[in-house]
């Protein structure tokens, strides 16, 4: 098994027997898409929601630029758009005493355009772990479609 | 985020070091031991140029003030767990070393040195320029290193490409060791280059 490692804003798609993997997330997003029947499956590290204001800028760090993108590419490997799943975490506030007075709650921001573009493409979100106060580091198994997250509070982390 | 020359570069590695230095004099004189700076180190880089911030996945423990005034920006001082408890139980001539994370007091001790650190490089600064600015209240978080610069980079109104870095470490006698950085905002760069006629 390799685990392929998805760095901030950007993307990558693989197939059986590889994982990939995501490290830090903080307001960020991880987002897996995935064919559990071809297996093969995409994570994007979604770092803001709107590439609207941003015309030159790098497509692959925006919700509604970057899952399209990898849309294709999980496509391409022989993935059917009409069985995709996704599963997505991170979008949290890592200073929780910014609270509300802190610019933009930028996590709740991409969970929403992430939503709103998987929508879209009618992809079901089946299971989420987003928001709180911690950072996650992610890894999804293409095998079994599992996503494992750890975070500093708890290495032994959780599967969703 | 515009490109710098050399000379910008070097202006603003200047007012790092009048303001580090002044920081670094505060926190010698807070924990009475001899503390270290180097020179500061300034880059443009891009939000998503992980590499550049070393192990992403490493729990250190952060702590983030916003600047404001006329050079609104944000300052972050950056240490080890270890030295972050380490800081603490001097500071409060523990006998031993605390456990931040559950630590009430030693939280708000490693609060009011990152308070006192930021407050210094903005007064040196300030005293220089003209330019005046002020931080905010700081917070403090114990994570993964990645997941806290991400959440601080991506904390504006408007978040642009690049960033503007202004990044000093400090060392110090026994286990203290942080790195602080100053960030200030696109709009203030103009202002604190202007400082020198730049």
């Amino acid at each position: 098994m390799n685990t392929v490692l998805v760095g901030m804003g950007d993307y990558k798609v693989s197939r059986v027997p590889d994982a990939l993997m995501t490290i830090g997330l903080g307001s960020c997003l991880g987002v897996c898409v995935y064919d559990q029947m071809a297996k093969v499956a995409g994570m994007a590290h979604i770092m803001l929601p709107s590439s609207r204001d941003m015309p030159q800028s790098n497509p692959l760090k925006y919700a509604d630029t970057c899952l399209s993108i990898m849309m294709s590419e999980i496509n391409r490997l022989g993935g059917v758009s009409s069985r995709l799943k996704a599963k997505v975490a991170g979008g949290a506030q890592m200073f929780a005493a910014l609270g509300k007075a802190s610019a933009m709650h930028i996590g709740e921001k991409n969970m929403d355009a992430v939503s709103e573009e998987l929508k879209k493409y009618g992809i079901p979100i089946l299971a989420k772990d987003v928001g709180g106060n911690v950072g996650r580091t992610i890894t999804f198994r293409i095998e079994t479609s599992e996503l494992y997250i750890k975070t500093a509070k708890s290495s032994n982390g959780k599967v969703i | 985020m515009k490109d710098l020359n050399e000379m910008q570069l070097g202006a603003l590695c200047e007012m790092g070091n009048i303001g580090a230095g002044n920081a670094a004099t505060a926190l010698s004189q807070l924990l009475d031991l001899k503390i270290d700076i180097n020179v500061p180190n300034v880059r443009v880089v891009a939000l998503e140029s992980s590499d550049t911030w070393g192990d992403r996945g490493e729990i250190q423990v952060a702590l983030y003030l916003k600047v404001e005034g006329e050079a609104p920006g944000k300052a972050l001082f950056l240490t080890s767990t270890q030295s972050g408890e380490y800081i603490a139980k001097t500071l409060l001539r523990m006998d031993k070393r605390p456990d931040l994370n559950s630590d009430g007091i030693a939280c708000s001790a490693i609060m009011e040195v990152g308070n006192i650190l930021v407050s210094s490089f903005l007064v040196a600064l300030t005293n220089f320029s003209g330019i005046h600015m002020q931080s905010s209240i700081p917070a403090m978080c114990i994570d993964m290193l990645g997941a806290m610069l991400q959440g601080i980079f991506l904390d504006s109104d408007e978040v642009g490409d690049t960033v503007l870095i202004i990044d000093t470490e400090f060392s110090g006698t026994s286990d203290i060791e942080g790195q602080f950085l100053f960030i200030p905002d696109g709009d203030s760069l103009d202002k604190l280059l202007g400082v020198f006629g730049l």
